[in-house]
């Protein structure tokens, strides 16, 4: 791959995530981080605007939240931008900007304790803002309904903590994935309730320990394969129709396979940028951020291709739906990195 | 707060230093009743204050931010020298275990300390400022630009000292770009020639607004070389080489305004009363143009000293790099300037403030001890000034001590700046002192990465240093340095995780250390928990994760996470606990893993695995969950080979040492429909005598104390021993 501009911005406040917004007109560009200040306890969310001659990353407005960002995703609702947080605390918060990203609209939230106890939850927005999903920890799965001016909740599923969820993507408007520990895959369908519909526990090599799942991805064209990040730089693919046999990308373990990292991969997402042969039976492309500060991109069968390797880790990573060729970054040491590929 | 009445109002009394005072904002109305005190992270105190109607925490933050630097810029030091300090590290050893011996110290090795060195100076933060603006704003003479900080100008300081080899021959030059960088910063101290030359040209823009105001075809120029502070500002900034600035002054002198030519004589004239015929005036514009071209002579003068060291942009003066090359066109220079200091020319000058102000710039140039005192404000502009006119030689540190202790003596001061202090103990080559100063002055950031300078090019300090102290606890001065700071870096959620970069570079005691950090992390959150486990990874200190994992275990499963719990505990292997755990889900277990609640055990048993050997009394969990569901699909067919399969199941539960007694009668009753087989009997002779045993065991461990009934009919056990005893007569008889 050609040369990658790359330019870094110090936050000086833990950066928890980062998402591109939808970008409502050709010339401005926004992206939204989740701060977390330790010195003042204090969190919150800060849209930042993007411009690119000469190149600067300027906070446009923030808005304080009531504990830590777990989880970060943004779509729009009505064609207004909406970000969705979820906390440490448990709240749920829905957050939505005005068109030009200059101030905020307006804010609902789920109070703290009525989805989750804590700790962390993740959650996953449906294209298009209906409906979002919640998953946690303490093993409950909840349907957060987007409506006008209110939300409405419903909790599909309670494990009683005998199973926690740390990962949630959605599929279709009526199918998700979650994952969790001991890289296991749970699909469901809302309309089966009562439990997931199909549960994938790989027979992982017998040596290896095994860990979490941190991040899920689904293509749109591609729904039977869930793709999935996790401990010990673990990347691997769950083929719906190929039930019980992981298809390992990197890491785990695996010689097979190329490994770009060791540890943690902390999220996961499908390159849409390269342009892969649709017909072709082989995994698309994606890209990983690591705790070992690595950006690369991963593709079945050929060698990964490191975007950027920093000495501090990578918590998270979005690319632009718009010009995919943009990836934006957060750095662990309170700093947000925003490559340019060619 | 209400002071104790005893004595001053002090419990413990107080010497030295007045005490810090921290307001409190607590916002509770009085009385406070209670107050209890504790540390909390770092520096911070937690106090809980208890009011009558309320009570509050608050923290307080005991050490102030850094006025230079702040808390955040800190952290972005902290992050950015990791990875210098980390790859000198790294050289260091290599080259060591290269020369297999223990001081990596040859020739080459100050290049590398050098890089090291210029990559942690950058993040001190103010590259400076561009060199080539020359700023065309006439009125500009110093240049603001980011403010420097004392920790850049200690940082350089030592550089230039310790590790920079190659420019040691022009150490008295470079000592000179030193002083201009960052003389402003002792401002704060002393009076100094930065400060009046950013005062002076405050009030040149009055002068100049004022004056426009009054007379708008008139400029300020006029009058500028009247005002005989310009004079001594011009001497101030030669006499410590500022040539670029005096240059730029000197052109800013009234004689180069040719278009208010002879403004000056006219006004002259004018208070005189004299009758301005044409003859004064050609005369006057002649003397006028004499003005000039001496001001102009000293100007070039000035701009074409000759200097010893490399050659730099926007930089005024002949550079020379060798001291061969340097010396004959000194020589000739200062030839040039006595020449025209014995010129007769100055008579015909008439402007006296001009004639004298030029002349005292040609005895600065001449190495006048007198004129550079009077034009210097305190002992290291003097100290600069000395080896512009007077030593330009100087080699040697020793020659530069005794200098400096010169100086010290001409301009005395009653206080010390801190880097004043430092650049002492530099030239008096003392390795401790030096140490003292950085470690009291400018904090453990910068003695712990200083350390490597000050080791760069000398045995002796690298000895020194690196030496076990039994004072010290057996460890080196190099060692405690960097424990200190690692200890600063370990109490801030957010630089602790760099600290084992810094822990693991002491040989004596950073294990230690590092393990006491790592196992005192919080377990609560995955993303800390996941850290502190790759950093245990990188470090191989299984011991350690396998700890951290089972405590994080523990507080899960106590949480009500019981998959994590598990997940956790079977990382680290802990039998034990989970033998334990495993009694007390098998609690809820025998009640709940009816047909309807399975759905959430199915999770916790598939992350079990089919594998047991990370289980521990686990194991029993799955084995059970494989026979409910061979039940399950026996009561739905009748067919015998599920049944036989169940049998099975059955079998082996009974047979495995994991199975809690407890659970065996339940089992068994479970079983009956098995047992009482219509077609065949599905239980071997050996199979059914296991079974009976187990009964047998049973009925003996009743009489045990704390044994617990199992919730069934009171007939179960009548029903099971009726149907073993059927089943052994079928079997015998089939056998």
């Amino acid at each position: 791959m050609a040369a990658t501009a790359i330019h870094r911005f110090p936050q000086h406040k833990y950066v928890d995530a980062v998402r591109w917004l939808p970008q409502l007109s050709p010339f401005d560009r926004f992206a939204v981080l989740a701060l977390f200040d330790f010195d003042s306890d204090a969190s919150s969310i800060q849209i930042h605007s993007l411009t690119p001659n000469p190149f600067s990353f300027q906070p446009q407005f923030s808005s304080s939240l009531p504990s830590r960002i777990s989880s970060l995703k943004t779509s729009h609702f009505l064609l207004k931008p909406l970000i969705v947080a979820s906390t440490a605390a448990g709240s749920l918060h829905f957050i939505f900007a005005d068109s030009s990203y200059s101030s905020l609209d307006s804010e609902v939230s789920v109070p703290e304790g009525a989805l989750h106890s804590v700790p962390a939850s993740s959650v996953d927005l449906m294209d298009g803002g209906v409906e979002c999903v919640t998953v946690g920890e303490d093993g409950k799965v909840n349907m957060v309904g987007v409506g006008d001016s209110n939300l409405s909740y419903r909790r599909l599923f309670d494990s009683g903590g005998l199973v926690s969820y740390t990962a949630v993507r959605w599929a279709s408007p009526m199918e998700f994935a979650t994952g969790g520990y001991g890289f296991s895959l749970q699909w469901w369908d809302q309309r089966k309730p009562g439990g997931p519909v199909s549960q994938f526990k790989g027979n992982w090599d017998k040596k290896m320990s095994s860990g979490i799942v941190h991040s899920i991805d689904i293509h749109p064209s591609r729904k039977h394969t869930c793709l999935a990040g996790g401990s010990l730089g673990s990347v691997f693919a769950w083929d719906l129709r190929w039930q019980q046999q992981p298809i390992i990308l990197s890491g785990a373990g695996n010689t097979m396979v190329q490994s770009i990292s060791e540890s943690e991969v902390w999220e996961v997402q499908y390159d849409r940028c390269i342009k892969s042969n649709a017909s072709s039976s082989r995994i698309l492309p994606s890209m990983i951020c690591s705790e070992d500060g690595i950006l690369a991109v991963i593709e079945q069968g050929e060698e990964p291709v490191e975007l950027l390797a920093e000495p501090c880790a990578i918590n998270s990573f979005d690319i632009d739906r718009h010009n995919p060729l943009d990836v934006i970054c957060s750095l662990e040491w309170e700093a947000v990195a925003i490559l340019t590929r060619q | 707060m209400p002071s104790d009445t005893v004595g001053n109002g002090a419990l413990v009394p107080f010497s030295g230093d007045p005490p810090a005072v921290y307001p409190l904002h607590h916002g509770l109305a009085p009385p406070i009743r209670r107050l209890s005190i504790s540390w909390s992270r770092g520096n911070s105190l937690r106090l809980s204050l208890f009011a009558a109607a309320a009570t509050k925490v608050v923290e307080v933050k005991l050490t102030a931010e850094d006025p230079e630097i702040s808390d955040a810029h800190w952290r972005r030091i902290a992050y950015g020298s990791v990875a210098p300090f980390a790859l000198l590290q790294s050289r260091r050893s290599s080259l060591s275990a290269l020369l297999k011996t223990p001081s990596p110290y040859h020739s080459d090795w100050w290049e590398n300390v050098l890089q090291y060195s210029k990559e942690i100076g950058s993040l001190l933060g103010g590259s400076k400022l561009p060199p080539s603006p020359i700023i065309e704003d006439s009125n500009t003479i110093v240049k603001s630009g980011e403010e420097p900080t004392s920790m850049k100008a200690a940082w350089e300081l030592i550089e230039i000292f310790y590790v920079d080899k190659q420019s040691q021959a022009w150490l008295p030059e470079r000592l000179v770009d030193w002083l201009a960088d960052y003389d402003s910063l002792f401002t704060s101290t002393y009076e100094t020639i930065h400060g009046k030359l950013v005062d002076f040209q405050k009030e040149l823009v009055n002068i100049q607004i004022s004056h426009f105001l009054l007379e708008p075809h008139s400029i300020w120029h006029q009058v500028i070389e009247d005002d005989p502070r310009y004079w001594d500002l011009l001497s101030s900034a030669l006499s410590v080489g500022w040539l670029e600035i005096v240059v730029k002054m000197l052109r800013l002198h009234g004689s180069y305004q040719l278009d208010q030519l002879s403004n000056r004589e006219y006004h002259c004239a004018f208070q005189a009363q004299l009758n301005v015929k044409s003859k004064t005036i050609a005369v006057t514009v002649s003397k006028f143009h004499l003005e000039n071209g001496l001001v102009e002579a000293v100007a070039v003068l000035i701009s074409k000293m000759p200097r010893l060291c490399p050659e730099s942009v926007g930089k005024f003066g002949e550079f020379y790099k060798s001291k061969p090359d340097f010396i004959k066109p000194w020589e000739k220079w200062r030839l040039q300037i006595t020449k025209l200091d014995c010129s007769p020319i100055w008579i015909q000058c008439d402007n006296q403030q001009t004639r004298e102000g030029l002349r005292n710039l040609l005895q600065i140039m001449l190495g006048n001890t007198d004129s550079l005192c009077m034009a210097t404000c305190y002992w290291i502009e003097l100290y600069i000034s000395h080896f512009l006119y007077i030593r330009p030689f100087t080699m040697g540190i020793e020659s530069m001590y005794n200098l400096a202790q010169k100086c010290i003596q001409l301009k005395p001061q009653s206080n010390t700046h801190r880097l004043a202090r430092l650049m002492i103990g530099i030239l008096e080559e003392n390795t401790e002192v030096v140490l003292a100063e950085c470690s009291r002055e400018f904090g453990p950031w910068l003695v712990a990465h200083a350390i490597e300078l000050l080791t760069a090019g000398s045995e002796q300090a690298e000895i020194l240093l690196h030496e076990e102290r039994y004072n010290l606890g057996g460890i080196s001065i190099v060692e405690l340095h960097r424990l200190v700071y690692a200890q600063i870096l370990s109490s801030h959620t957010l630089t602790w995780q760099i600290a084992p970069i810094y822990l693991t570079s002491c040989m004596k005691q950073g294990m230690g250390l590092l393990e006491n950090l790592l196992s005192r992390q919080s377990v609560q959150h995955n993303n800390v928990l996941l850290k502190n486990i790759e950093i245990c990874r990188l470090y191989e200190l299984d011991h350690i994760s396998s700890n951290i994992m089972k405590i994080a275990g523990v507080y899960r499963w106590k949480h009500g996470h019981k998959g994590a719990g598990v997940f956790w505990l079977q990382q680290a292997e802990d039998a034990s606990c989970l033998d334990r755990i495993a009694q007390q889900l098998f609690d809820s277990v025998g009640k709940s893993i009816s047909d309807e609640s399975f759905k959430q055990w199915e999770g916790m048993i598939e992350l079990l695995g089919s594998e047991s050997k990370h289980a521990g009394g686990l194991e029993f969990l799955h084995k059970y969950r494989d026979f409910k569901k061979s039940l399950q699909k026996v009561s739905g067919r009748k067919s015998t080979d599920t049944a036989r399969q169940a049998v099975g199941s059955l079998i082996l539960l009974m047979k495995n040492p994991s199975t809690p007694q407890r659970f065996w009668l339940p089992l068994l009753y479970d079983s009956l429909k098995l047992l009482n087989w219509k077609d065949c009997p599905l239980l071997s002779v050996s199979e059914t005598n296991l079974l009976l045993n187990k009964l047998q065991d049973l009925s003996l461990a009743k009489l045990r104390p704390h044994y617990s009934e199992p919730n069934l009919p009171s007939d179960a056990l009548s029903s099971i021993r009726l149907a073993l005893a059927t089943n052994l007569g079928r079997a015998i008889l089939d056998e």
